[in-house]
Formats: C-alpha cells, sequence, structure tokens
C-alpha cells in the first residue's frame, strides 16, 4: 500500500493496529505432509508449531533471553543487591562543591549517586520497580482493552461504534501527551499513578486490535461452519472467535511492555514519577541524574542502558512472535 | 408444480416428496454510512424472491455467476442468513422464522460444505475435535466408546485413515481438508447437506475425487442435496435437477437433462454456449452468445425482467417494464418441470424472435460491488 | 544436457521462433532450507499467430516458467538457468533495466487478478498512456487518443469516460480488459497471458477469450496461455504443453492431444472433469493422491505414485520428454495405448 501523505499521524497508527489485526484473520497455507497415506504420528498443533519455529529463530532467542534475564534480576535483586540502595553509605565522600558524585571505589563497582547511594544495589533493585510498572501497565491496559474490544466486537451496533468512536478520539491524542496529562492529574504522584496514567493509554490500542481481530474471525467460514452446526453461542464465542482473535494481542502486549517501560521512564524524566526515591526505578534515577549530566554521565547512562537493553528484549521477542503467530509466514 | 403447500412430516418414499420448501424467500442487506453513528442508505438484494422445492433424496444444483445471490440463497435456507421475508419449511417446520435454541436444535438436521477447506476448518482443532463438536452440541456423544467408534466410521466414510483424528487442519492437503469438512457435515447425521462450491476451490485431479464421495455419500446415507456453484459442468454432472439463478432471482428450473437439451432462458443460453469444454471440436464448432456488459449492481437491478440490460433477445414492449415469473411454457419438448422466467421464451425456442446487438452498458462498481461483502451479519450477537 | 533430442529437433524451426524457451530451470533457494525446484528443464517455442498452451495444476510450475520469462523473479534466493531466446537476445542474460525496457514494448503480459495488477490511485486512462509515454516516447497529450482506441479496442464502451476511472470504478472484466489495453498498448510481439480469466465469470470469460483469439488472428502477436481449465485450452491453444512437477510430460497439437491424450495425467485431468456435453449420472475418474505423493525427477517419474498406467520401471528411472514419430512428445515410460478405453 503506498502511504498516503494526508493521512494523519493517528489514522496511521489506527491502519497498523487494524493490520495486525488482519493477520488473525487470513487462511494458512498449511504445509502438506503425506497425502495419499497419513503418517501415523500425533498432530501439530498451530501453538507447538509456531514454538517449534521460535526455538529455531536467533531474534527470539536472543530477546527471551535478555527479557529472562531481565525478570530474574528483578525478582532476587534484593538479596544480589551488594548494599541497601536507600542507604547513603558513601555520604561523606559527597563534596557538594568539588565532587559531588562519589566515582567507584573497592565494593562499590560502579560508585555512588549525589546522596552517597550505590548505585549498582539502586539499577538492580530499580529492575524490580521498572518490572513492576512495566507488567502492572500492560495487565491493566490488557484487561481494559480485552473488555472493550470484547464489548464491542461482541455486541456490535451501536455499543460498537460509541465504544469505538471513545478510542479513536483516545488514539488520536499523542501517547505520552496523554499520560502526562493523566499522571499531572492526580493529586499526589506515587507509583500507582504511573501505572495508571501508562495503562490508561494502551487500553485503546488493545481494544481496536481485539475488535478489529474479533471482527475478522467473525467473519470467517470456520465460525460460520461451528454456526451452521449448532454449536451453542457462547462456545462459538469462547471457543472460537476469541482463542483465534488473540494471536495478535499477545503480540501487542509484548511491544507494550517495552513502551510502558520507555513511558513510565519519560514521566519520571518529566517528574511526574513516583517522587519517593527510596524505590529507585531506571526512569526516576535518569530524571534525577539530569543536574550532573555535563559532569558525570554515567549516572544517566547505566539506568538508559538498562532501559534500552529491557525494551529491546521485549520488542525483539514481540517482533519474533509475530512472525512465528502469523498465518502466512507459515511454511 | 404439483406440489402441495405444506410438505407432509412423515418420511415417504415417493419421489415426489418436498423435503424443503423455499416460498418467496428475499436477503435483503441494508447498505450503511455514516461518520459517527451508521445510517442505512440502501439495500443490496442479494436474494429477491425465490421459489423452490427440494425432494428427498435429490440433488439440487443451484448455478449462476458471482453476485447472483445463488451462496445467500444457501445459507438463508440454513438461516444463517435470515431471510428478509418468505419461508423456509423443513420437513413441516418453518426455519425461517426460527431463532435461538429451537433453530440450533434444528441445525442438526441442515449442514453445510463450504469452498475453503481450510477456512472453514477452525486451525486451532483437531480433527478429533472439530469432529465431534457438533455431535456433543447436539447430544450424539454419549459415551466415549461408541463417540469414538463414530468418528472413526466418519473417517473411512469420506476415505480417511484414522490416523488423521489427532491431526490439525494445516497437516492435510486441500483435498483431504475437504474430506474433513464433509465429515464435520455428517457428523451430526444430518438430512441435507447445503454444499457451497464444494470443489471450485481444489486442484482439478481432486475435484473429481470430491465429487465422486459426495455421490457415494448421498448412496450410502440417503442424503439430500442442494449444490451451490458457478461451474454449470459440475452442476449438471450432480444434480438431478437444477435452477439457474441471475441477480437474486431464479431465472430457469429444470431437470438436469432438460436444462441442457433445451435451454429456454436466454440467460442459460448464454451461459451455456460460455462454458468451455475440452474438446477442440465442440470448442470450433459451436457458436456463442457473448453477452455484452457486465452484470448489473445488485443493489440497484434494473426494473422488469433483470436481464434485459443484456439480452440479445430482449423487446420492446413488458421486458423493461414487467417482471417475469418462473412459468411452465408451451413449448414442444419441454416438460411441466421446465419452468422459465421469461415473457418471450416460447417465441425465441420457434426462432419468431431474433437476437440482435446490444449495446453494453458499464455498471458502476459501488464501494458495495460484491455478494461477498455482504455475507455474515453486523455482530456476533445478531450471529448467534 | 537433458533435453538433447528435443534441442535437435527445435533447431530446425528455431528461425521462424518468435520465442523459444530452452531448459529453462528454476531453483527456489530459502535461507536455511532445502532448494525447491519449480520448473525443471522446460523447452518450448511459440511463432507469431500462433497460441501455445501451458496447461497444469497448482505447483506444476506454470506461473513461475511465465515470471522467468518476463524477467519478474526475485534476484536473492532464486537461481534461474537455460535460455530465453528472442529474436535473438537470451532474455535470462539482459540485465534488469533492459528487462524493465521490454516488459510492456517487446512482451507483454496479464495476469490473474487484474485488480491488483492496477495502480489504485491512478486512473486507467494515465496507466495506459504512461506505457506509450516510456516505451514509444510519446507525449501525454499524443498518447491520449491512442490510448483511447487501445480501450475500444479491447471493448471497452464508452472509452473517452472510462479514460478519467480509476481501477476500482470498473467491474472484474472491465479491469482485466483495461489491463490487456495496457499490456498491447506497444503491440508486443509475445503476450504472456497468466490464467487471465481465473477471477472471471464464465460469460465474462467467454468474452475475453474471444478477444485474444481475435487479437492473435489479426495481428500476429505470439501468446502463451497458462491455465489449469482444458476447456480453455481446448478452445484457444494450437499446441499444448502439459506440465507436472515442473516438467512438460506432454506436448502435441490440440486436435490430436485432445482426441488421443497418451500420457497418464492428461488422460487423468480430461477424465475429471465433468463436461457439460458429457453423460449425465456417469462417474468421473479422479486422479488419486495429491502432489504432494510425488517421487522426485531425477530418479523416478515423479507422476509414478498417482499413476494407474505405473510400471515398475516408473519408480527407478527418470523418464525422458521423447517423439513418438508423429509430433507428439511424451514423457512416460508406459504411456496410454488406447485412451478413447481410459477417458470415455
Amino acid at each position: 500500500m503506498t502511504p498516503n501523505p494526508l493521512k494523519t499521524q493517528a489514522d496511521r497508527r489506527k491502519e497498523r493496529i487494524d493490520d495486525l489485526a488482519a493477520t488473525a484473520g487470513g487462511s494458512p497455507s498449511g504445509t502438506v505432509t503425506g497425502a495419499g497415506e497419513i503418517e501415523e504420528s500425533p498432530g501439530v498443533s498451530l501453538i507447538a508449531s509456531a514454538w517449534r519455529r521460535l526455538r529455531r529463530n536467533p531474534v527470539f532467542l536472543v530477546g527471551a533471553g535478555i527479557t529472562l534475564a531481565f525478570v530474574v534480576l528483578a525478582i532476587i535483586a534484593p538479596w544480589i543487591a551488594p548494599h541497601d540502595p536507600t542507604q547513603g553509605l558513601l555520604l561523606d565522600k559527597v563534596r557538594q562543591q568539588s565532587n559531588p558524585i562519589p566515582g567507584s571505589e573497592p565494593g562499590f563497582p560502579l560508585g555512588a549517586d549525589n546522596r552517597g547511594r550505590d548505585l549498582l544495589s539502586r539499577l538492580l533493585v530499580g529492575a524490580q520497580q521498572t518490572l513492576i510498572v512495566g507488567v502492572g501497565a500492560t495487565v491493566i491496559g490488557l484487561v481494559g482493552g480485552l473488555t472493550l474490544g470484547t464489548l464491542a466486537g461482541a455486541f456490535g451496533g451501536w455499543v460498537d461504534s460509541f465504544i469505538m468512536r471513545i478510542v479513536d478520539v483516545m488514539l488520536s491524542i499523542p501517547s505520552l501527551l496523554l499520560a502526562m496529562s493523566l499522571a499531572a492529574v492526580a493529586a499526589r504522584p506515587s507509583q500507582m499513578t504511573v501505572i495508571l496514567a501508562i495503562a490508561i493509554v494502551e487500553i485503546p490500542i488493545f481494544a481496536r486490535l481485539l475488535r478489529g481481530s474479533m471482527l475478522a474471525v467473525r467473519s470467517s467460514d470456520h465460525v460460520l461452519a461451528a454456526r451452521a452446526l449448532g454449536v451453542k453461542q457462547s462456545a462459538v464465542v469462547f471457543r472460537h472467535i476469541i482463542p483465534n482473535s488473540l494471536a495478535p494481542v499477545i503480540v501487542q502486549a509484548t511491544i507494550v511492555l517495552a513502551t510502558a517501560i520507555i513511558d513510565a521512564a519519560a514521566l519520571s524524566f518529566l517528574g511526574l514519577g513516583n517522587p519517593d526515591d527510596r524505590k529507585p526505578e531506571w526512569g526516576q534515577m535518569l530524571g534525577a541524574s539530569q543536574e550532573f549530566l555535563g559532569d558525570h554521565p554515567h549516572l544517566a547512562f547505566y539506568p538508559a542502558a538498562c532501559i534500552i537493553i529491557v525494551a529491546l528484549g521485549f520488542t525483539l521477542m514481540g517482533e519474533s512472535l509475530r512472525e512465528a503467530l502469523d498465518p502466512k509466514s507459515r511454511r | 408444480m404439483t406440489v402441495s403447500e405444506t410438505a407432509t412430516t412423515e418420511p415417504s418414499t415417493t419421489g415426489d416428496d418436498v423435503l424443503v420448501d423455499v416460498r418467496g424467500v428475499k436477503v435483503h442487506f441494508p447498505i450503511k454510512k455514516g461518520v459517527i453513528f451508521d445510517k442505512v442508505v440502501g439495500y443490496v438484494y442479494a436474494v429477491d424472491g425465490v421459489d423452490l422445492q427440494i425432494r428427498r433424496g435429490e440433488t439440487y444444483g443451484l448455478v449462476g455467476e458471482s453476485g447472483c445471490g445463488k451462496s445467500t440463497l444457501g445459507r438463508a435456507i440454513l438461516n444463517l442468513e435470515t431471510p428478509t421475508e418468505g419461508s423456509v419449511v423443513f420437513d413441516g417446520e418453518d426455519i425461517a422464522s426460527l431463532s435461538g435454541e429451537r433453530l440450533r436444535r434444528k441445525r442438526k438436521d441442515i449442514q453445510m460444505v463450504f469452498q475453503d477447506p481450510m477456512g472453514s476448518l477452525d486451525p486451532r482443532q483437531s480433527v478429533e475435535s472439530l469432529l465431534i463438536e457438533g455431535m456433543k452440541a447436539h447430544g450424539l456423544a454419549k459415551d466415549e466408546r461408541s463417540a469414538a467408534k463414530r468418528l472413526r466410521e466418519l473417517l473411512s466414510a469420506v476415505g480417511l485413515p484414522a490416523a488423521a483424528l489427532k491431526k490439525y487442519p494445516h497437516e492435510f492437503s486441500g483435498g483431504q481438508r475437504q474430506r474433513i469438512g464433509i465429515a464435520r457435515a455428517l457428523s451430526v447425521d444430518p438430512k441435507l447437506i447445503v454444499a457451497d462450491e464444494p470443489v471450485s476451490a481444489l486442484d482439478v485431479s481432486v475435484q473429481a475425487q470430491v465429487i465422486n464421495l459426495l455421490e457415494d455419500l448421498q448412496e450410502e446415507f440417503g442424503l439430500t442435496y442442494l449444490v451451490v456453484a458457478h461451474d454449470l459442468a459440475v452442476v449438471r454432472h450432480i444434480s438431478d435437477r437444477i435452477g439457474v439463478m441471475y441477480l437474486g432471482a431464479l431465472v430457469e428450473e429444470a431437470e438436469a437433462d432438460d436444462l441442457y437439451a433445451q435451454p429456454l432462458h436466454p440467460y442459460t443460453r448464454a451461459l451455456m454456449s460460455a462454458v468451455p469444454v475440452p474438446d477442440p471440436l465442440v470448442e470450433d464448432r459451436r457458436e456463442r452468445i457473448l453477452l455484452k456488459g457486465d452484470l448489473p449492481s445488485p443493489a440497484n437491478p434494473p426494473k422488469g425482467c433483470r436481464f434485459h440490460t443484456r439480452c440479445p433477445w430482449r423487446q420492446e414492449t413488458r421486458c423493461d417494464t414487467e417482471r417475469p415469473q418462473l412459468r411452465v411454457v408451451e413449448v414442444a419438448g419441454a416438460p411441466e418441470s421446465h419452468r422459465v422466467a421469461c415473457h418471450w421464451a416460447e417465441q425465441i425456442e420457434s426462432g419468431e424472435i431474433q437476437a440482435h446487438e446490444v449495446t453494453a452498458t458499464l455498471t458502476e462498481q459501488t464501494a458495495s460491488g460484491g455478494e461477498d461483502d455482504f455475507v455474515g451479519p453486523a455482530s456476533v450477537t445478531e450471529a448467534l | 544436457m537433458t533435453e538433447t533430442i528435443e534441442n535437435v529437433q527445435t533447431q530446425a524451426n528455431r528461425n521462424e521462433a518468435l520465442l523459444s524457451v530452452r531448459d529453462l530451470r528454476v531453483t527456489f533457494q530459502r535461507h536455511g532450507e532445502k532448494p525447491f525446484v519449480a520448473v525443471d528443464g522446460v523447452s518450448f517455442d511459440v511463432r507469431p499467430g500462433e497460441t501455445v498452451g501451458l496447461v497444469g495444476e497448482s505447483g506444476c510450475g506454470k506461473s513461475v516458467t511465465s515470471l522467468a520469462i518476463m524477467g519478474l523473479l526475485p534476484r536473492r534466493g532464486v537461481k534461474v538457468e537455460g535460455e530465453v531466446d528472442f529474436q535473438g537476445t537470451d532474455l535470462l542474460r539482459q540485465s534488469d533495466d533492459q528487462m524493465r525496457d521490454r516488459r510492456g514494448r517487446d512482451l507483454g503480459m496479464i495476469f490473474q487478478d487484474p485488480l491488483s495488477s492496477l495502480n489504485p490511485v491512478v486512473p486507467i486512462g494515465v496507466q495506459v498512456t504512461e506505457v506509450l509515454e516510456r516505451h514509444r516516447g510519446m507525449s501525454r497529450k499524443a498518447a491520449t487518443p491512442v490510448a483511447r482506441e487501445m480501450l475500444d479496442k479491447v471493448g471497452i464502451p464508452d472509452p473517452e469516460r472510462r479514460l478519467k476511472d480509476y481501477p476500482h470504478q470498473l467491474s472484474g472484466g472491465m479491469r482485466q480488459r483495461a489491463l490487456i489495453a495496457m499490456a498491447l498498448a506497444c503491440q508486443p510481439r509475445v503476450l504472456i497471458a497468466d490464467e487471465p480469466t481465473t477471477a472471471l465469470d464464465v460469460t465474462i470469460q467467454a468474452q475475453i477469450l474471444a478477444l485474444l483469439k481475435d487479437l492473435v488472428e489479426d495481428t500476429g502477436t505470439a501468446l502463451v496461455m497458462i491455465t489449469h481449465d482444458l476447456g480453455v485450452v481446448a478452445g484457444l491453444c494450437d499446441r499444448v504443453n502439459v506440465l507436472y512437477g515442473g516438467k512438460i510430460v506432454e506436448r502435441g497439437d490440440r486436435h490430436p492431444l485432445f482426441a488421443s491424450p497418451r500420457h497418464p495425467y492428461t488422460v487423468g485431468l480430461l477424465g475429471s472433469i465433468p463436461r457439460l456435453d458429457g453423460t449425465r449420472g456417469e462417474r468421473l475418474t479422479p486422479i488419486p493422491g495429491s502432489v504432494s505423493d510425488n517421487l522426485p525427477w531425477d530418479s523416478a517419474c515423479a507422476f509414478a505414485p498417482r499413476c494407474p498406467n505405473a510400471i515398475e520401471v516408473c519408480r527407478e528411472a527418470r523418464p525422458e520428454l521423447l517423439d513418438d514419430g508423429g509430433g507428439r512428445w511424451l514423457r512416460c515410460h508406459n504411456p496410454v495405448e488406447n485412451p478413447l478405453e481410459v477417458t470415455r
């Protein structure tokens, strides 16, 4: 399709989401095995064959490796962190005028921040907070989006029109701006307000995706076949329509994990994040490093690198997942 | 036709026993437009008044080109598309007026075979789960033992080994998938099978396998078929009676051999002359009636006879004002079962009216051009 | 060289052949997968004013053959070997730019799906004039009347108005006509039609086939007709090549080929399709199995597992395409002797 310059960015974003949804509807071109005779082997389901392809995909392996390392580190961080991330252990090394940031020394490989707290420990424990924000925002966004999408997709008519118009309006506002406004509205910013602000931004994306996907699946022949067979309505929706519509949503969720982490960092950087710095979070660390950026860029570099690597991990995983689940790419 | 208005409910063995009685069925799809909320701005007259009867044990072939409404009519008979008007009396009960649980129960008796064998099988289901789903829905899979036995019977009926049960649709070839689709239709022990283009997605060499299979199954299980297809040669091969559709209505109906021997409607003549025959001798000899122009849009069908815009035998009177109904024509050799919707069928057959040049008119393609755009309801709840 | 005998035979009439394909072999090599030979040593000639048919089912290599001739296969991951001789130049040795020049000017092509072959955002008229501007160096102004004439010639009513129409405003049949008009705009010597009527209704198909037939008769264009429909072939093609598994398995002139098909696959195809004029109620004789049952060509006949005539040697040695003495070419160890008994 030729890109139309007149299209707004929101339009294109809508289209991308709809395109992604369409991948669920197509009929896969099957791999043909023995035809005259059928092998006496157990069949390979779609998920099993997708997994087979994933396992051999180096992109997926890298993405999954990064993600797994991140999750494991985040969970065990409190136990492996060399120091308490909230204690100003190197406070005595902080010289307000000459050297506000203590450099590395034995036991403190990355040095400390301006309050003398161990940087490595803060990064490790920060992984936990970052994971909580990312997963929390994605899960809430997913649940909200799936609910709205299912309602719109299942009822159609004016319910669909109503929900989708709201979704369109939300999609037309740049996501970060929306998240910022939501976070700014909160009386007392906290971790929860960050999570909610990002989750609300993700809701319309998931809703639109699921609805588009359900529309495509609903008009497919196999759903018609199930109805013609006399399968109960609830079973048609829950056994045929929804499971076949979920693939693009799962892919999107993986990618949203990455954007949620980046958005959380952006909010913190802009001072709309969790003000409580006893719970370190990468975005918040990045924000705090602003005033020392000139002389001590490493303060910004470490959390930024962590954010980029983790976001990359989720994105690689999501992209390879999309490839594996896309019926068109199956051979 | 000498068919009584109401079909008898008791099964009988006479040839004229009507299983499905379609009366005045219309299916009109609204064309919606709107910025925020959709408004109905017109209708697509996909099926616009069809009467037909299918007798127990026969194969009725419905033939026509894309956009003629044949698939929609097939779905309307199953009430997968609720008719806007008219009745579909199946075994004494009007299916068109059923809904909810009663319709669901009735679905056991009428099954469907689809064109696209891959698209009509849920890619996430194994063959076993595909086949057992309908049986469970109708309480036919009482205990596991008999269900397993039934599954194996079904597979062997369609010529697949029991090893297929554990496999998934994408692991089969096109012909095998179509066999699975047929087995699924058979699984609930139906009386009527509506086959919508059952072979057109298959390779030529495989088509014959499926056609033969359908014929064998009909004999074995005493099935009644409604075969919907665009290929007149295929339809003529398997059908006992054929209805030719053009733009939402039947234009001719006859026994398969009568239709071939003596097509009476101008459209049937053109259609028949256009079907290529794999024989150069026939191809070199035959005279083609080439239709000019396009099929008019079903959203804006012509007044009078639907075919008059392309008909080489169109007359000054009646054709563009009066819509012809199916009627028995007084033509030598045409039996009572041969009905034609043409004002001038007798005169055309006798040569009194000669074909003339037609100036082609083009149809403006609306955004809602094809029939395919309209199948399927607007929402899931509407669908169920 | 695998088809030496054939090469000798075709050397004689090479002078008159407009397009001659020699031992064309197309191999798809995807990263990390086994190479797949889609077209395997296909050779045929087309003379001016002649229609040559390539017939076969999906996966027989007929469409890949046409794309290879047109130079439309991607360079990466596809290996094209052999020779495609067009008036003394080997098209396979031409650069992408040279081929781009030839397509539309010397070689025209019509595809199955007219909608996706036309640019949806450009009016039909502009698409036809663009071809003229590019290949015949005409100005837009000079090209427009020619474009109108082309549309008229392919039977599009009211061409003046249709010049300004976009593809979506035309019906399928009219789109295919517009595509034919584009392919013919520069009067190419060779026209390749890949399933040109498969997406169309049968009454529209009859219109398009009549158009192609007139065109070949009137202009002396050489037509390569690629189709799965033996009925279309019977009415249109002078010579017929039946393809199976990437190789030509039977070749002959249309009348003798249909009167007495000798390769079991050709016989099987003819027995599989119900004929409109056949006796009703007669059973069809399908070909068992599907193409996935094929054996590799290098050590056997690919069709052997599905062949009712197969004998031991069919699974052990590759058959070659040989002349049976009467102008019929066969790739079969055990051809059908009396085809009438097998068909009907």
